[in-house]
């Protein structure tokens, strides 16, 4: 199995990144394809009703599950695995629900856990495809595996660090093969000088910021100056 | 074309950051305002985190501002004098407003405490800016009622330390507008705004300054409370992304320069009914938010 490329770097005009997975697998094999970004604790603010307006009621944490996490499937999910084995790997949504950990009260953590849910596929970063990969046979007879290629496209909102790409091939709705690959994402050039300054030279950069912005208006009112006064403003 | 923002750590798309800092660069330049009000709700609207959107926003508040303010500057609009006063008493008001925000976010009060008094305030203001404007426009070149001196307004003649402001045309004491910027500094710190469309019609109506010298002179003092906004968000909260600032104010010094240009061309009262129009259109976006049933009932946490 082979991921290309193996680090993506975020440029200062990147707009999410082309990435393949190649492979060869058994003819009567499914495959599923998921990617998992690095587990983070976020926190949410929760609303709640008040009378006839809507306020924040409480602050709620979740953890256990990944920040991006998107599947790729030959074939629907339920078709290529029992439940139990869904649900052991995290491999639908129903599955994270589980997997997820929750500080909120109790009464309240189903519905939580489902506005999560609905957050993340709102801003792209889960998402489930069936289909989308390519199936090749050799062209020798009597053969019994195909190759197979992936082309996805990592969304933007994945932020810098250490991603997993594990591909699993399955028969008769369990899995016989789990390969993984790591996929590395890196901020390079102008945005990781930026973001380096932000966090370790923070006066500098605050200073930075404000004579960058003097400067830029300045600079720009004195340009429109000269073009106002050539006579722009009288058509 | 997308562009990475370094520090909100997205990509979005350069020319919908570089329209959208056009069209706030207008209105600062139209009225006088920094668009504070106005700019956080769209970036965060666009995707960028309310923190950085925040943040980003009071970096290019000031490279909006310098603009506008030098060009209102060359027209003769502002009170240099008059506008120091109003920047101490805008940086007391801003660091009491600090604090406050600190207390409520301990209490997990703060959003909506910052919503509310955004439905509020603009509303109060853009309700009285309307009506007022429109009965001016509708009697037509009649001397403003606020011309004449009330009795509050001889008893604020007697406060000590009366000074002339000379380029407003106007005697007051330094504690008049130096408390008034105060309590603008204390809410603008509360709204995460430059507080210009609180202070421009204080300006006008309490103050009974020219509307034209009220923009240009809430701009130099917004310039200046900025800039040490920016600066204290950056080593704070290292929320700043320069990148975000520098295309929105790409788009928002070009816009502040039609603005001043077209601001000019309108009378005051048209100024004020058009300025009133959109806090109300805010005011009521704020609202809908507070009264409508949301989509999902979790939301990314907000920072100032």
């Amino acid at each position: 199995m082979r991921v290309t490329p193996e680090i993506v770097r975020m440029g200062a005009f990147y707009a999410g990144a082309n990435v393949r997975v190649e492979g060869t697998t058994a003819l009567d094999e499914k495959i599923i394809v998921v990617v998992r970004g690095p587990e983070l604790t976020e926190v949410f603010n929760q609303t709640g009703r008040l009378g006839p307006i809507w306020v924040s009621t409480g602050k709620v944490a979740i953890s256990g599950v990944p920040s991006l996490f998107l599947v790729f499937c030959s074939e629907p999910v339920n078709a290529c695995l029992t439940r139990a084995a869904i649900d052991q790997y995290g491999l639908d949504l129903p599955a994270l629900q589980k997997m997820m950990h929750i500080e909120c009260k109790a009464r309240d953590c189903r519905r939580v856990a489902e506005d999560y849910l609905l957050y993340k596929k709102m801003q792209g970063s889960y998402r489930m495809v069936n289909g989308g990969f390519r199936m090749t046979q050799p062209d020798a007879g009597g053969v019994s595996f195909t190759s197979y290629t992936l082309d996805f496209v990592l969304p933007r909102c994945a932020a810098p660090g250490q991603y997993q790409i594990n591909v699993l091939e399955c028969r008769g709705g369990e899995i016989v093969t789990s390969s993984d690959v790591p996929l590395q994402v890196v901020e390079v050039g102008f945005p990781a000088l930026i973001g380096w300054l932000a966090s370790q030279h923070a006066s500098s950069y605050g200073i930075l910021s404000v004579v960058v912005a003097l400067i830029a208006g300045l600079g720009i009112d004195f340009v429109a100056a000269r073009l106002f006064k050539r006579g722009i403003a009288g058509h | 074309m997308w562009v990475l923002l370094p520090v909100a750590g997205i990509s979005n798309l350069l020319p919908l950051l570089v329209g959208v800092g056009a069209l706030v660069g207008f209105m600062s330049g139209l009225f006088g305002i920094s668009g504070g009000f106005l700019l956080t709700p769209i970036l965060m609207m666009i995707g960028i985190p309310p923190t950085v959107a925040a943040a980003s926003d009071s970096c290019q508040i000031v490279a909006g501002c310098s603009s506008a303010t030098a060009a209102h500057f060359r027209l003769g609009n502002v009170d240099v004098k008059l506008g120091m006063v109003l920047l101490f008493g805008g940086l007391t008001g801003g660091w009491i407003g600090v604090r406050v925000i600190k207390l409520l976010r301990a209490l997990g009060a703060a959003d909506f405490a910052i919503t509310i008094t955004y439905v509020v305030i603009l509303g109060l203001i853009g309700g009285y800016m309307f009506t007022e404007s429109l009965r001016s426009l509708r009697r037509g070149a009649v001397v403003p009622k606020w011309r004449r001196a009330t009795q509050g307004q001889r008893l604020l003649s007697r406060l000590p330390f009366q000074m002339d402001f000379p380029r407003s045309q106007v005697r007051h004491s330094v504690l008049v507008p130096f408390f008034l910027c105060g309590v603008v500094g204390l809410l603008a710190a509360i709204m995460g705004v430059g507080g210009g469309f609180i202070m421009v019609p204080m300006m006008v109506y309490l103050l009974r300054m020219p509307m034209h010298v009220a923009v240009g002179t809430d701009l130099f003092q917004i310039l200046f409370t900025c800039a040490g906004v920016t600066y204290m968000q950056a080593t704070t909260n290292h929320t700043v992304d320069l990148v975000l600032a520098l295309l929105l104010a790409a788009g928002s010094t070009l816009g502040a320069q039609a603005g001043a240009r077209v601001g000019q061309r309108l009378r005051g009262d048209q100024l004020k009914i058009l300025l009133a129009s959109v806090v109300l259109l805010v005011m009521l976006k704020m609202a809908s938010g507070l009264l409508l049933t949301p989509q999902i009932h979790v939301t990314p946490v907000r920072g100032h």
